[in-house]
């Protein structure tokens, strides 16, 4: 379970996270929608552990782990999982070499014991199905020259052959077209279980169609400001983010 | 250049590298055609004419060749390295056409017998010689030549030195039209196990029209100290195509000064990846003249320097014709107390409208005690062209980091990782993948020396 409680957060003089609550339950899938610079990439990177952000005020907690207190390395290995909103390129090292080290490290984390290359390649084979693939990008440079697309497709990818329990996917159907946004969607419905919990970072409601959340956050300027079921998404796909101002300033 | 008080005279202080000459001159003069007895000659007169550089002399501002003064060198003396040895050395899982020499004599016990399409030799210079003659001398010591060509600080007494005792080295010749399937690979091995000797590895590539190849040339050091002092000349006929890899590791002791110089006709494409791990002092000059229209050049480099290690990188491109692209990109891994220079020439000459040459260098320091000098030098002389240089001297980016620690991977994992695949992004210019792939260890193995390098995990 993910517990967010009153989380501030600055980049340097500039506060982007002004209190913010959020559980999520295992089994469940949240959406949060707002518009461009509202702070759900930084909520994102606040929760992975990105360099840069101060928390001032709150906690993140992840099954009673307290995620504030770790290294992005050590939050991975208590299962967190980002999804890039901009997969980096990393040249010279293979997505496979990448893939294993991740692996082996938390596994190792969990106790559990590291996979040989034999064991490895037989463990991801079948997410490549699911993700549909192309194995030739396994050997290649990670995202290295992989579309838009591909690269998105590599991050749910990871996702599965990691297996978090916090998957975070910050705007993963950006770039995506409709093909691969099916591909992707199935790739994170696959995913869904009780014991996952998974938050849906898009400003349209295009992928929620594939990918249906229990619930929907509004977050504005830092603050999550209305919530509701997946109905609230149509509604703003309808009348635009305009009408939760309104709804708003009708309350001040 | 008499009268300097740094210069090291050669002609009034004894230095071993100008005695061997008169003890070996009787013997020297029996290797080969008459020819090569006036090269050699006129070669000692031109080497010991300017003697060993010091920092004084612009072309070797920033290496000190103290080891090569102090020194004292032996003539090469004979050394046994069994075929077990170098199959169990890192140059062991390499598949290919074997042509060794152990201190610059040739082996052909380790050497291997393959059939060859009609009329490619691939052996040594001495047997070339029998049936290649005119090829050889029509190319030898005219590559390796900066006689005539632009530059005011052009330098050449390191090939003066291996003329002046030339005597076997490697021959490689493809006819026109042939392609071969099977990478070469020349194999230089140093072994000193009884005193301080310097070797004079020498290579004549000549690739006819049309023909394609992939070759490897390593340097590799299995005992003592010693001085490599090797030149290389590759001759590339009209839309011929080779793929050329140096890879030297030398003894951390030893000293290797080496000159590659490549003269390409037109629609020729040429590769070179100089990768570079060993040696206490490592120099190597690239040299590419382009003589032809149309041409491609691909100079990658890739060096790791630990230690008290100097690996100084010089190249030059000559475009001397119209219509001919060069692409250049070198890497430099150094950590400790290890010196890096790099030093690319690019010349256009005022007849090569529309050269399109582009140049990148990049460093990663490992630690503050580490040093990269870097100098791009362009003269252009035409007025339609595209040249563009760039150097960074890096730490490793953020976002990297970020991105393989936040899929689990620990931050030191992370760095060792992201130092590898600065480097490792160069050797996938390889495409002989068994050479590839030693490359790749040799240059993990010597990543795991490096006093501020973690330990990297998982294999
Ligand atoms: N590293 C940063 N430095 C400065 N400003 C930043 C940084 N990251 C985010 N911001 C600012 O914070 C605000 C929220 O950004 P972001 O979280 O990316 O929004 P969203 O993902 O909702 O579009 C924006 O105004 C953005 O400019
Ligand atoms: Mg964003």
């Amino acid at each position: 379970m993910l517990e967010i409680k009153n989380l501030h957060a600055r980049v340097e003089d500039k506060e982007i996270l002004r209190g913010i609550n959020l559980t999520v339950n295992p089994g469940e899938v949240h959406a949060i929608m707002g518009p461009n610079g509202s702070g759900k990439s930084t909520l994102a990177s606040v929760i992975s552990g990105k360099s840069g952000y101060e928390v001032t005020e709150g906690s993140v907690e992840l099954n009673g782990v307290d995620l504030l207190e770790l290294a992005p390395e050590e939050r991975a290995a208590a299962g967190v999982f980002l999804a890039f909103q901009y997969p980096v390129e990393i040249p010279g090292v293979t997505n496979t070499y990448f893939l294993r080290a991740a692996l082996n490290n938390v596994r190792k984390h969990r106790g559990e014991a590291e996979l040989s290359m034999t064991e490895f390649m037989k463990h991801i084979k079948s997410k490549v199905q699911m993700m549909d693939m192309d194995s030739s990008l396994l050997s290649r440079s990670v995202n290295e020259g992989f579309s838009g697309g591909e690269k998105k497709r590599n991050e749910i990818f990871q996702m599965a052959v990691l297996e978090p329990s916090l998957a975070i996917l910050d705007e993963t159907d950006s770039g995506l077209d409709i093909d691969a946004l099916k591909v992707v969607s199935n790739g994170v419905n696959a995913l869904r279980s009780p014991d996952r919990s998974v938050v849906v970072v898009t400003h349209y409601q295009r992928l929620l169609n594939y990918i249906v959340p229990d619930y929907v956050h509004v977050l504005m300027e830092g603050r999550i400001v209305k919530s509701g079921g997946k109905e609230l998404a149509l509604a703003l796909e309808d009348k635009g983010y305009a009408f939760v101002e309104e709804e708003l300033a009708a309350k001040a | 250049m008499a009268g300097t008080s740094e210069m090291i005279d050669l002609k009034s202080t004894p230095h071993s590298l100008v005695e061997n000459f008169n003890l070996m001159k009787g013997l020297l003069a029996t290797y080969g055609p008459d020819e090569l007895q006036v090269l050699r000659e006129k070669a000692f007169r031109n080497f010991t004419e300017f003697g060993i550089p010091t920092t004084k002399d612009e072309e070797f501002k920033y290496l000190s060749l103290r080891a090569l003064e102090d020194g004292r060198f032996a003539p090469a003396y004979g050394a046994t390295i069994d075929r077990f040895e170098l199959e169990q050395s890192v140059l062991g899982p390499i598949d290919a056409i074997n042509v060794v020499f152990i201190n610059g004599e040739y082996a052909p016990e380790l050497s291997s017998a393959h059939a060859l399409p009609k009329g490619v030799f691939i052996g040594s210079l001495k047997d070339g010689f029998t049936v290649y003659e005119e090829v050889i001398l029509e190319h030898l010591g005219k590559i390796a030549n900066l006689t005539g060509k632009l530059g005011s600080t052009n330098d050449e007494r390191f090939v003066y030195l291996n003329t002046a005792y030339l005597t076997d080295g490697a021959f490689v010749y493809l006819p026109k039209g042939v392609s071969l399937e099977q990478p070469i690979h020349l194999i230089y091995l140093s072994k000193a196990d009884h005193g301080p000797l310097v070797s004079y590895p020498r290579t004549l590539i000549v690739l006819g029209e049309n023909s394609d190849a992939k070759l490897l040339e390593s340097y590799l050091g299995m005992d003592g100290v010693y001085f490599t002092n090797a030149v290389t000349e590759v001759v590339m006929g009209e839309s011929a195509i080779l793929e050329h890899t140096k890879f030297q590791q030398e003894k951390l002791e030893s000293v290797h000064i080496a000159a590659t110089s490549i003269h390409q006709s037109e629609d020729s494409i040429y590769t070179n990846n100089n990768i570079n791990f060993g040696g206490h002092i490592a120099r190597n000059d690239v040299n590419v003249w382009l003589d032809g229209e149309h041409t491609e050049t691909w100079l990658n480099g890739a060096s790791v320097g630990l230690g008290h290690q100097a690996i100084d990188n010089h190249t030059r491109i000559d475009h001397a014709k119209p219509n001919c692209n060069s692409f250049e990109v070198y890497k430099a891994i150094l950590g400790d107390h290890a010196l890096g220079v790099f030093n690319g020439k690019i010349f256009v000459y005022e007849d090569a409208q529309k050269t399109d040459a582009k140049q990148t260098n990049k460093a990663i320091l490992l630690s503050p005690t580490a040093t990269i000098n870097t100098k791009p030098q362009l003269e252009i002389f035409a007025d339609d062209v595209k040249c563009t240089h760039g150097a960074t001297i890096g730490q490793l980016r953020e976002d990297s980091m970020f991105y393989l620690q936040s899929r689990g991977i620990p931050k030191d994992e992370a760095r060792g990782l992201l130092v590898y695949a600065f480097a490792a992004e160069v050797l996938e210019k390889v495409t002989i993948a068994s050479a590839r792939e030693v490359l790749e260890n040799a240059l993990f193995a010597k990543l795991k020396e490096s006093q501020d390098m973690p330990e990297k995990g998982g294999e």
